[in-house]
């Protein structure tokens, strides 16, 4: 490693704040959406990949111990709320799926950098594994308001893990792929990338690792150079949230970063696989 | 619900009655002090270089903070994962990711300056002569207000035995680094040690002007469905919750012996774990993991031992030190002197 470290990265503060659980409603198979009231100026600082590490406890408790990190679904500034996709895994997750309208949970955040838009980019492709959607969802709906072209791609296991296509502005063309094929594509969602790579302008995307990879294996022979480009959301456990204790760290071409504060978001080309 | 950090702490107004008296010296053997305003530290690893954190707390306000453990040269750490979670506690197998001591002097001393909060500098070494030359580097820096030295490092000459573990070997590293500095010197223990009694006092000989415990336990955790340690690096150390009671009976030991002042951590979680520390025997405490799950912890902690000690009518906190040895603990200087 060279030795230097990147540079601390601000994108906006971000503090512990109290968040009022103001609904909670089922979607995508057995995920849970749920909606928190925070201080306007918190909802107004939110950018799509940006998150917030939630404490899934009850007050007293030590255990689970650390923070989960859950990213932004949607923001509204007006009327200072934002929400959370929250699929059951483990405890924190199950702890944060059983809250109940009136419940105060503590936040620490906004955290993180978050995806970018190059400004002459018109056509956008999206590709979410799962959950993943989360930040890709708010990411859609940013890109329609400014008058560019979606394409969203999203595999589940099956049709029940789908998200509402309501979700979605509806000038998005959404794409799905299953597992079983009980909806859409049978397979995986990194099969239909293929056919966009040549019409995109930028690829996002938000999943799991071995997503990634076969994402990454099917675009670099139909690239054109380095175009087009791809950010990814790299997901690691954290404990701080904040690049102090370095255990959330992506290996990339220029040293060891932090997911939390210089991610979660990275361009593809930058890490190494 | 926890009370959450929504400002800086209350000033106090010019007609309040004097508040208690929080403030410690941790090296009150040596002409170059370590004045604390109050006895609550961010531990290292838990708190990068303060930077991290200056955004999001009043860091101005803690007694001091140490920084992340550095090392002669850059290190790059461990693969992935470093951090696993495990029941009250965590593991982490950082690997010392650090800019090295060139590339901390290059960014963080001339900002340090500027801070009010003292700045005390955490290293780590693999040999005795690379502790000295790290000291004597850092003696002529400004912002550094103290060094902790972390003798939990493998002695590449003793075929990687651990300094901490070996009183000799922890007291060899003491006196090359006091050789090689005046600046404040805490050495913190390793709770690995066969007898940390034995190592405390070997260090104190050796010219520490504290001792700090305790680092992390060293500890594992295996995935049964891939049928693999969770850590790249297989073992971790173990923090938090979870090590509490460990680390209180170590400070406690240890408190009773030594006549240096004592920096307690481990797991301290609450006002209530800070000010059990300080009956142990601890003159100042540092915070770590507890840090990650509420970064306004210390700041409460503060405010709720000054809260505390109002309620209880503890005018100097040096009351409270060592308050739950039976036969009281050796005299020592941390806290000015009352008249009881
Ligand atoms: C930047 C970022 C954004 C995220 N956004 C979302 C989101 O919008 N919605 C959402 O539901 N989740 C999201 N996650 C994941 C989330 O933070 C938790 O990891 C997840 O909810 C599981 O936590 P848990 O406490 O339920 O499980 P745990 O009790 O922690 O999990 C049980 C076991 O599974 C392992 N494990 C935990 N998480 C994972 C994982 N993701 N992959 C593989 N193994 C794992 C743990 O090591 C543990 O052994 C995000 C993660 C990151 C890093
Ligand atoms: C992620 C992490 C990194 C740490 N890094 C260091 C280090 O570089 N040097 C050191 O002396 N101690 C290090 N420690 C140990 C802490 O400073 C502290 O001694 C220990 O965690 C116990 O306190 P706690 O339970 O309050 O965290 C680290 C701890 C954690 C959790
Ligand atoms: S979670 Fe601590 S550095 Fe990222």
């Amino acid at each position: 490693m060279s030795g230097v470290q990147g540079a601390l990265v601000h994108h906006g503060r971000s503090r512990e704040i109290e968040g009022d659980v103001v609904a909670l409603e089922p979607a995508m198979g057995d995920s849970t959406l749920l909606t928190v009231r925070v201080p306007s100026a918190v909802a107004a600082e939110i950018r799509p990949g940006r998150f917030f590490d939630i404490l899934c406890r009850p007050d007293g408790s030590s255990d689970p111990l650390l923070r989960r990190p859950y990213s932004v679904f949607a923001s509204d500034p007006a009327r200072a709320e934002l929400q959370f996709l929250v699929r059951p895994y483990g405890r924190g997750s199950a702890w944060l799926a059983r809250r109940r309208r009136g419940d105060v949970l503590d936040l620490l955040g906004p955290l993180g950098n978050a995806y970018t838009l190059d400004p002459g980019a018109r056509h956008l492709l999206m590709v979410a594994g799962g959950v993943g959607v989360a930040p890709l969802v708010l990411l859609a709906r940013e890109a329609v308001a400014s008058g560019r072209n979606v394409v969203f791609l999203l595999g589940a296991a099956d049709a029940s893990g789908l998200l509402a296509a309501g979700h979605l502005p509806s000038a998005v063309e959404y794409v799905v792929a299953t597992d079983d094929g009980s909806k859409g594509h049978r397979g995986f969602v990194t099969d239909l990338v293929p056919d966009y790579v040549r019409w995109a302008d930028q690829v996002f995307a938000c999943g799991p690792e071995p997503m990634y990879r076969s994402l990454r294996n099917g675009l670099l022979p139909l690239r054109i150079g380095n175009r087009p480009r791809v950010q990814v959301s790299m997901e690691r456990e954290m404990a701080c949230g904040l690049g102090a204790c370095l255990g959330c760290v992506v290996e990339t071409k220029r040293g060891m970063r932090t997911s939390c504060v210089e991610g979660p978001v990275f361009d593809m080309d930058d890490v190494r696989w | 619900m926890t009370t959450m950090w929504k400002g800086p702490s209350r000033v106090p107004e010019p007609e309040d009655p004097p508040g208690p008296d929080l403030s410690v010296d941790l090296a009150p053997g040596n002409p170059r002090e370590l004045r604390l305003t109050n006895p609550v530290i961010a531990a290292s690893g838990c708190f990068g270089y303060g930077l991290e954190y200056a955004g999001v707390i009043d860091v101005q306000t803690l007694g001091a903070f140490v920084s992340k453990g550095i090392t002669r040269r850059p290190r790059s750490g461990n693969p992935m994962p470093r951090i696993a979670e495990t029941p009250a506690g965590m593991l982490n197998a950082i690997g010392l990711q650090n800019p090295g001591i060139a590339g901390l002097i290059r960014k963080y001393p001339r900002i340090w300056e500027t801070w009010r909060v003292p700045a005390i500098v955490n290293i780590s070494a693999e040999s005795v002569e690379e502790y000295a030359e790290m000291a004597a580097i850092l003696d002529e820096q400004p912002g550094i207000a103290g060094i902790e030295v972390n003798v939990s490092c493998p002695n590449v000459a003793r075929g990687g035995y651990c300094f901490g573990w070996d009183p000799g070997m922890s007291a060899e590293v003491t006196a090359a680094v006091r050789a090689a500095t005046t600046l404040p010197l805490l050495v913190k223990l390793s709770p690995g040690a066969v007898d940390i009694v034995s190592v405390a006092l070997a260090v104190e000989e050796a010219g520490a002007d504290a001792v700090s415990l305790i680092n992390t336990l060293v500890g594992m955790a295996i995935d049964t469905r891939r049928r693999r340690p969770v850590l790249a690096n297989a073992t971790g150390g173990l923090s938090g919750p979870a090590i509490k009671p460990v680390a209180l009976r170590m400070v406690y030991q240890v408190a009773g012996s030594v006549r240096i002042p004592v920096v307690g951590m481990g797991g301290i979680s609450s006002t209530e774990d800070a000010l059990e520390f300080l009956m142990a025997g601890a003159s100042a405490i540092e915070i770590g993991t507890a840090i990650f799950v509420q970064p306004s912890l210390p700041l409460e902690v503060i405010a709720g031992l000054e809260v505390w000690m109002r309620a209880q009518g503890v005018e100097n906190l040096g009351e409270v030190v060592g308050a739950a040895h039976p036969a009281g603990i050796p005299l020592r200087r941390s806290h000015a002197q009352v008249a009881s």
